[in-house]
């Protein structure tokens, strides 16, 4: 009786009613805001520069490039969430996929054995980032700007000539190959946005990662654990730079000693285009992807457009400013409300 | 002085008949050199409000968190419903329904209200996926109970207004299974009209057969609904009355000191 008095009062009682609220609804429209910009920027292309842009070979490199940027910013998305940074995501990127390839290419080493050690090794780094975080209570950005030198510093003392090599096999083909004309890259990326998105949205683990993020005093009152939360983040974001450094050797058999220099500005980029916040407790995995489409198409957009490759920069450092104004502005309005 | 104040507790403990919810008995604290709390007793029956008040620096914080798990007493015993427990961290608290609404709500803005009332103990459905409908559904039955206007379940907490995020945070301990809440300053930072509807939410909860007991600085919300006032000063107790039989003058005076009031007088 009582349960059908409830029940009653659910549909026009002052708590009840199926409305989504209005975070709800911002939250989705601003995921909808970031899928239509990157659809106008697609769309202005594809009318502007339909002979270069709507060919095969280049949007099979933009989708190639999008899906690299995707897996690492995906991993992003968990640490700022969670109110941390990784800013030596770029260097670890260039360490592990360098150090792949000498792997597989200087010391012979069979992809079966390599792969799991720089899964491993990504992971591992991940945790040194978030433990030496949690454990003496430094901001991460600071940890992670000495581990960002660091790192750079270990690939270029350790090698001198960067290892090219084709390794072939089946190796080349899941990480480098295509089914019809799809790369593969874009097969992994979508795997990894489908687990990830569904993993902080719908588990324990993702509603700890935001209450983290949201306010730590509040999380650990709760008794979540949020140094642990912090460190699985890192991890994470360790072992998404790893796969990517695999995907990234399969397809193009070496990269140079400097490789991912300045990276982490365009994983931070598409995170924050995507509408995470910056201090962390709010983001989507999806809205990541649509930032990295987005940033993805305005690299492709200005070399086609003609503009100089160094323009890229100045186009790239603006449009991140515009986002985190807009998103810091869209806030604190709702703040107010 | 002290005699007359243990004698006083003494008195009025004995005309309860029935077992307090919650008792204390010679609680010491110290930090480093500071000794925050010095031999107080506490009790609170089942049902009642209490409030508990004094100086900053009183000890009533302190006492708050020895008894709700974030500090461990140096000295003392705390009994629940006459057995004696320890209570070593929040957890254990938590089990015996104690349940505390900090000042700052300890609520995540950015998070939806079902998602703060369950906030670290979100229920399973399996592989560790959480279970949204269960839920959105306790939640609003929760919030229903307590006859909480919330716009809806999915709102983010951060775009509610102050009386909201006090109702959400007296949500989420009552949903723990608080049989026994502390709330430290509930009022401080509302609106008149929301203090107001927080103070009838207050009595909701006594009227429900939950126990409350409010740190406040406010002596009119005190007034307003404690059945029983415990008095703190420089860590240790200080009186004890039953709102019907007291005035705010004679809190006022046993807060600050009946001796120094009478000093100044001289003066």
């Amino acid at each position: 009786m009582a349960e059908l008095v409830l029940r009653d009062q659910e549909g026009v009682g002052a708590v009840g009613g199926s409305e989504r609220g209005i975070l709800q609804r911002l939250r989705d429209t601003r995921e909808l805001g970031i899928a239509v910009v990157a659809i106008a920027m697609f769309v202005f292309l594809a009318i502007v520069r339909t002979d270069t842009f709507l060919t095969t070979n280049n949007l099979i490199g933009v989708a190639q490039r999008i899906s690299l940027l995707t897996i690492i910013a995906v991993g992003m998305t968990f640490v700022m969430i969670s109110g941390e940074i990784d800013l030596s995501v770029g260097s670890m990127y260039g360490l592990l996929a360098i150090g792949l390839s000498e792997m597989l290419v200087t010391w012979g080493w069979n992809p079966i054995l390599a792969m799991p050690v720089i899964i491993l090794a990504g992971v591992a780094l991940g945790f040194i980032n978030g433990f030496i975080t949690t454990t003496f209570g430094i901001p991460s950005f600071i940890v992670t700007l000495g581990m960002l030198a660091l790192l750079r510093g270990v690939t270029l003392t350790w090698i001198r000539t960067p290892p090219f090599g084709r390794v072939g096999g089946w190796f080349d083909r899941i990480f480098g190959g295509y089914v019809w004309e799809i790369p593969a890259q874009v097969f992994w990326m979508v795997g990894v946005v489908i687990i990830a998105a569904w993993v902080l949205s719908q588990t324990r683990f993702g509603y700890h990662v935001y209450a983290t993020g949201g306010n730590p005093q509040a999380a650990a009152n709760a008794g979540i654990d949020i140094r642990r939360v912090k460190i699985a983040c890192f991890m994470i974001l360790g072992g998404l730079t790893a796969l990517a450094s695999c995907i990234l050797i399969g397809w193009l058999h070496g990269v140079s000693r400097n490789h991912g220099t300045g990276y982490e500005l365009d994983v931070i980029a598409a995170v924050v285009i995507g509408g995470t916040f910056l201090f962390g407790g709010a983001g989507s995995v999806v809205g990541t992807f649509l930032g990295a489409t987005i940033t993805g198409l305005l690299t492709n957009g200005l070399i086609l457009l003609g503009f100089e490759q160094d323009t890229e920069q100045i186009a790239k450092g603006a449009v991140i400013i515009l986002a985190v104004s807009l998103d810091t502005w869209i806030r604190r309005r709702q703040r107010i409300a | 002085m002290a005699e007359q104040v243990r004698s006083s507790i003494a008195a009025d403990g004995a005309d309860r008949r029935d077992t307090p919810l919650l008792e204390a008995r010679g609680i010491c604290k110290s930090f480093l050199h500071v000794q925050a709390l010095q031999d107080v007793n506490f009790r609170v029956y089942p049902g009642e409000i209490v409030a508990l008040v004094g100086d900053n620096g009183a000890g009533k914080s302190t006492l708050m968190k020895v008894l709700c798990g974030a500090h461990h007493a140096d000295r003392g015993e705390i009994f629940i419903e006459g057995r004696p427990v320890t209570i070593r961290n929040p957890h254990d608290a938590q089990a015996l329904g104690i349940a505390v609404v900090y000042q700052d709500l300890a609520l995540v803005n950015q998070r939806d209200v079902a998602s703060n009332v369950f906030l670290g103990r979100e229920p399973k459905r399996g592989f560790g996926v959480v279970d949204k409908p269960r839920m959105v559904r306790e939640s609003r039955q929760v919030l229903q109970r307590l006859k909480i206007n919330i716009p809806s379940v999915y709102a983010q907490v951060g775009l509610l207004s102050g009386g909201q995020r006090q109702a959400v945070a007296i949500a989420r301990a009552i949903h723990q299974g608080g049989r026994l809440i502390f709330m430290d300053e509930p009022t401080a930072a509302l609106g008149v009209q929301e203090q107001a509807k927080v103070l009838k939410l207050i009595e909701d909860l006594k009227a429900e057969g939950t126990a409350v007991v409010v740190v406040s600085h406010n002596l009119q919300h005190v007034f307003d609904v404690a059945d029983r006032i415990v008095v703190m000063r420089g860590g240790r107790n200080a009186g004890e009355r039953i709102k019907s039989e007291t005035t705010p003058e004679e809190i006022v005076r046993l807060i600050v000191g009946a001796d120094r009031i009478r000093a100044a007088e001289v003066a």
